[in-house]
């Protein structure tokens, strides 16, 4: 591929930044072509998002230099990088949720666009551009995830792009607007707009990008074309050292059904049901929104549910709360840690003790004793790095501090663990350590129903895999004897 | 190592704590002034006048801590005062007290029912909720006494209650301090050291995050509410003690009194509104600082349309110095 | 046939509680023995609720930005003191008026500033304006009610155009007009939507976010002001007694209406209906001559319409979210 210098649309040149305590970048290069689409990888806290924050305008650098289309970009807004063409489109979608399409398309520019009319229609010019058929009237609330996608992706386009920044675009994507996706990303190349793709989905990053930089602690470790690049050395370079295994062997100590669940019926949920076997981590794949972590937080009792019916060795149990699900030994790890997890403001200690708080009451007092005796237990345990137990649980990394939310969960020993995306956001480090914990777990007696987005991840450590599609079960299948492809397509 | 960790907060909390500290400026000044500030005499009306406020201020604790709120007290007030006085006669003042009790522990039992049926999870919804209901307490008062004030001090029936609450003391401490002393260490043991209590501010903090970890959310939010009724109920009968009557619109009007005053109370103290983080030994120091303002200002003369300004100042003052405290810690 | 009606009442579902509730009072009305009906009583309604109506706008801007300001009440009444105070000494009465409106940017500016550009909790930064506004009309007036010397002044709010319609519902009117507009129309309208539903996602786009929030509450004040003069010439009196009460009378008639006080929802309409809900109730009840306890009752049941609707409103949301 003939490379010259006219042809750069982005030149970053020995760009550093540092927050207290963290050198977030350390004297970062990369150049990123017209008309390419550029991946970038790199575990969490490589400084991938401190990057794009600071290309967007969020952050400001500390040193070096960037130069955009020819001109300098030095203490940019993010609307100033906008207006010269540079477009990023976050994973949680900057988008107003009680605004029309066509208004967030040209938010910020209602007057300039000749008002309500002028806006709406050339936001139907935009996104009939775009192949795309979404009314310009409805609010952004009723959109689903790839249509709000697309509906950020004609903003980027409203500000005439010539590059655009999509992070983590396909975490929440079916295979079919994921292919939707890649169509338009392809015509935007075709058009000459470049695309920075970051994603942890290295497989995406081999289908779609011509490019390829990866990073790690806050540097760039190499830029070069996916042709070029194994998925093994990527992901060496990703972590500094060849990890023969992403994964620990996968255990064995299935024995007898411990939980069948069956018909369970909601709006969602089509008789949705699964059983479980003692020692046995299964895996539940399917799309997000697919039904997942419906059915497990059905089982677990935190929604609603028309019916289900629930059978915890042998005997039938009525769970309708979560404070049932735990006094029958069920435990959850939810998907979102921040919103569903974390108690922010409180200390490792009292995060780790929630679950089993009702333990350590003899007549209506804690016992505060005991108390600071779980969250050492604990941390020693998992290896929770902390500078006290006290610490405000805001202040750890989030490896630590989904570990520290896994602790509050062991502490219960329960029979049945649910984790729900248990790797999210977190390291390849701190991942393999928590896929050892896992396989403890289970080695002591315990049983893991698994959910996860990483399909290598559902595979390599599950014992059996039940796939769920549009809110019915519709396959079983043994990792070790099926094709990861014959598993997705049940998935569908 | 104890003791000197326990010395280095308490300095931190005065350092942070510029509120004490302009507080502390006003009682040397105000001692200066007026000699009389510093006398036992004047010590024992503080107290006093600590009064209705303080009970009512304890229970909205509470409340704010975990994250709701309640508008309601100045209705509950009116209600619990017009039905005590007029049972005093009928069944006697012990018993008429328990009843009154019996009135704030209903609303708050009320309150959160309303609040916990509709799923209303959210402080702005209990705002309005409790606030309709307020008024419907305040007007169920007027009702009772078809708008007419009953006055304790004709009753037939022996009222030394009352009188000893209003002003009997137990050798210089009067009986109202004890009874609110009583009430703040039941309440202090219970946020500190119990599980609901615990439970209270974890909901503040994390609502959701709590509710899958167990924690009980139904008991908790009627607890809060139901300390915030007992409370006011118990406010209720200090308020009679000292005015020997019973007027249905004693409890002022819903937004305009003793809620206010209630809140001002517990964010001059420390609580934050958003919940999880709070102590009702704040809203005593809130309270405390309010009445000292109030005190010594009196003392000094000035007129007390200008101490309601000040007072509205000193909430905004509050906000922004904690404000100033949470970019310091870096929230 | 069940499919229509069942279109049928999604449609009558999806109308604002407060619309159906109006309906409701104009049906039961319609049986009942009294002049509820007359031309007289309907404008009297319009009337004595543009007030309200007035406040109403400010606040539903400040609300659909994601505020809120409880200072209305002290703001309504300092500024009818004002006026009175400056006409009695002299002043010609527009030039009295106008240093009344500015009086109620000023405060607006001042909870703008602290609420804004200090983030602070708007919800105490103006309930503590309005404890100190409440002070200052009690030092102004020395508590007691004040009245105008001026008889042109007093005919201002009385007076009626055509002889038909009253001063204070032309401004009203022109008030709603104006906010309806400025909500649907303009940029400045729909950027505060924007910051009311993601204040970052309306910053990251070049919207001026604090500026503009900052702005409703001078909005909000200015109203405020106007709704003082507009009473103080009505009743003349200034009277110092109003505080956050009408604050939180107005702020739950707008949530009941359906302008919420999380930002982003609402409109100019929906505030409308609102205040006209409570206005229509009151109105009724006394029409209905609620037996001797007229006052009282009315206030209860005042209160349990709020407490309804609100309940009613909790509980959708939480069958939406429960999705079953």
């Amino acid at each position: 591929m003939e490379k010259n210098n006219a042809d750069v649309i982005l030149q970053i040149r020995n760009v550093s930044k540092a927050f207290p305590g963290v050198q977030a970048l350390d004297k970062v290069s990369l150049n990123v072509f017209s008309g390419t689409i550029h991946g970038i990888v790199g575990e969490n806290g490589a400084g991938k998002s401190t990057l794009m924050k600071i290309l967007s305008g969020v952050y400001k650098k500390d040193s070096g230099e960037i130069i955009f289309d020819g001109k300098k970009l030095e203490n940019v807004t993010p609307i100033q990088s906008m207006n010269m063409g540079l477009s990023i489109i976050y994973q949680e979608l900057n988008l107003i949720n009680q605004l029309s399409v066509g208004e967030n398309i040209y938010l910020g520019r209602f007057g300039i666009m000749g008002g309500r009319k002028g806006v709406h229609s050339n936001a139907r010019i935009l996104l009939d551009k775009m192949g795309c058929k979404i009314d310009t009237y409805k609010l952004v609330s009723e959109l689903s995830v790839s249509e709000k996608q697309m509906v950020e992706i004609a903003k980027a386009m409203s500000y005439d792009s010539k590059l655009i920044i999509m992070d983590e675009p396909s975490s929440s994507l079916s295979v079919d607007e994921l292919r939707q996706l890649k169509k338009i990303i392809f015509d935007l190349k075709a058009n000459g707009i470049s695309i920075i793709y970051i994603s942890h989905k290295l497989d995406e990053i081999f289908d779609i990008c011509d490019v390829v930089t990866v990073m790690r602690d806050g540097h760039v470790i190499d830029t070069r074309d996916v042709s070029d690049i194994s998925r093994s050395e990527m992901i060496s370079m990703m972590v500094g050292r060849t990890i023969e295994n992403e994964f620990p062997p996968r255990p064995n100590c299935a024995g007898e059904t411990i939980l069948e669940v069956k018909n369970i019926n909601t709006n969602k949920l089509k008789n949705a049901q699964l059983t479980l076997k003692k020692g046995e981590i299964l895996g539940i794949v399917g799309l997000v929104g697919s039904g997942r972590t419906e059915t497990v937080r059905a089982i677990f009792g935190a929604d609603k549910v028309k019916e289900k019916k629930i059978r915890l060795q042998g005997e039938e149990i009525e769970i309708v709360s979560p404070r049932n699900a735990i006094d029958q030994g069920i435990a959850m790890v939810p998907e979102d840690r921040k919103v569903q997890g974390l108690l922010m403001r409180f200390s490792v200690e009292r995060n780790i003790s929630l679950a089993r708080l009702a333990s350590l009451v003899s007549f209506g007092f804690i016992r505060e004793n005991e108390e600071k005796q779980m969250g050492v237990r604990q941390i020693e345990s998992l290896d929770i790095r902390t500078p006290s137990p006290k610490t405000k649980i805001q202040s750890l990394s989030g490896g630590n501090q989904q570990k520290a939310i896994l602790g509050r969960w062991l502490e219960l020993k329960p029979r049945i663990l649910i984790l729900d995306e248990p790797t999210k956001g977190i390291d390849v480090g701190a991942k393999y350590e928590i896929y050892l914990i896992m396989k403890k777990i289970v080695e002591d007696g315990g049983s893991i129903i698994l959910i996860s987005s990483e399909l290598p991840e559902v595979l390599n450590m599950s014992n059996r895999v039940i796939t769920i599609s549009d809110g019915e079960i519709t396959g079983e299948f043994d990792p070790v004897q099926s094709s990861p492809d014959e598993i997705m397509e049940k998935a569908l | 190592m104890q003791k000197k960790s326990l010395m280095h907060s308490a300095i931190n909390s005065v350092k942070g704590n510029l509120i004490i500290v302009g507080i502390v400026i006003l009682i040397i000044v105000t001692s200066i002034i007026e000699p009389k500030f510093l006398t036992l005499g004047n010590f024992e009306n503080i107290i006093r006048q600590f009064g209705v406020l303080i009970f009512v201020a304890l229970g909205m604790t509470f409340v704010i801590m975990g994250g709701f709120i309640d508008l309601s007290v100045s209705g509950i007030i009116s209600l619990v005062v017009v039905v005590m006085v007029s049972l005093v006669d009928p069944i006697g003042q012990v018993n008429a007290i328990i009843v009154g009790i019996l009135i704030g522990l209903a609303c708050g039992l009320l309150n959160s029912f309303l609040i916990i049926s509709c799923g209303a999870l959210t402080q702005a919804e209990a705002l309005f909720l409790t606030y309709g209901m307020g008024l419907v307490y305040a007007a169920l008062a007027l009702m009772y006494t078809e708008g007419m004030t009953i006055f304790l001090s004709y009753a037939e029936t022996p009222i030394t209650i009352f009188n000893a609450i209003g002003t009997g003391s137990l050798g210089s401490i009067p009986i109202a301090f004890i009874i609110f002393f009583v009430c703040l260490v039941i309440l202090f043991i219970i946020q500190r050291w119990t599980y609901i209590g615990r439970s209270i501010v974890l909901i503040g903090e994390n609502i959701v995050a709590s509710r899958l970890s167990g924690i009980p959310i139904t008991k908790s939010v009627v607890f809060i509410y139901a300390v915030s009724g007992v409370m006011t109920a118990i406010g209720a009968v200090n308020l009679i003690s000292r005015v020997m009557l019973a007027s249905p619109v004693i409890g002022g009007a819903i937004g305009g009194g003793y809620e206010t005053q209630a809140i001002l109370a517990v964010v001059v103290g420390g609580t934050a509104m958003s919940g999880g983080r709070g102590s009702v030994l704040w809203t005593v120091i809130g309270a405390l600082v309010l009445t000292l303002m109030n005190n010594s200002l009196n003392l000094m003369g000035v007129s007390s349309y200008i101490q309601m300004m000040l007072r509205g100042a000193i909430l905004i003052l509050a906000i922004l110095l904690d404000r100033q405290k949470q970019i310091s810690e870096g929230k | 046939m069940p499919t229509i009606i069942k279109k049928i009442g999604k449609r009558i579902r999806s109308l604002p509680n407060a619309f159906l509730a109006i309906l409701a009072i104009f049906i039961v009305m319609l049986f009942s023995d009294t002049q509820f009906y007359s031309s007289y009583n309907l404008l009297d309604i319009l009337n004595s609720n543009s007030i309200y109506l007035i406040l109403a706008m400010g606040q539903t801007i400040v609300l659909v930005s994601g505020g809120v300001d409880l200072a209305i009440g002290g703001t309504m009444t300092v500024a009818g003191i004002i006026t009175i105070l400056l006409i009695n000494s002299g002043v010609p009465i527009p030039l009295a008026i106008a240093v009344a409106l500015v009086f109620g940017a000023f405060v607006g500016a001042i909870n703008g500033y602290i609420s804004v550009y200090q983030k602070t909790e708007p919800f105490i930064v103006t309930l503590g304006m309005g404890v100190i506004l409440t002070g200052v009309a009690q030092q102004l007036t020395d508590a007691r009610p004040i009245s105008c010397s001026n008889p042109l002044f007093l005919r201002l709010a009385n007076y009626r155009l055509f002889g038909q319609i009253p001063a204070m519902i032309i401004v009203m009117v022109v008030v709603v007009i104006a906010m309806h507009w400025i909500l649907t129309s303009t940029s400045f309208g729909r950027n505060c939507y924007a910051i009311g539903g993601d204040y970052e996602v309306a910053q990251y786009s070049g919207i001026p976010v604090r500026r503009l929030k900052a702005l409703t509450y001078v909005i909000s004040g200015v109203t405020a002001a106007l709704g003082g003069v507009m009473l103080s010439s009505w009743v003349n009196t200034g009277n110092s007694i109003f505080g956050s009460i009408t604050a939180l009378y107005v702020v739950s008639a707008l949530v009941v209406g359906g302008t919420s006080t999380a930002g982003g929802v609402g409109s100019a309409i929906k505030s409308v209906l609102g205040i006209l809900l409570l206005g229509l109730l009151s109105n009724a009840f006394n029409m209905l001559n609620i037996d001797s306890f007229i006052p009282y009752l009315q206030q209860a049941l005042q209160g349990l319409i709020i407490v309804g609707i609100l309940w009613l409103d909790s509980y959708s949301r939480k069958r939406k979210r429960e999705n079953v």
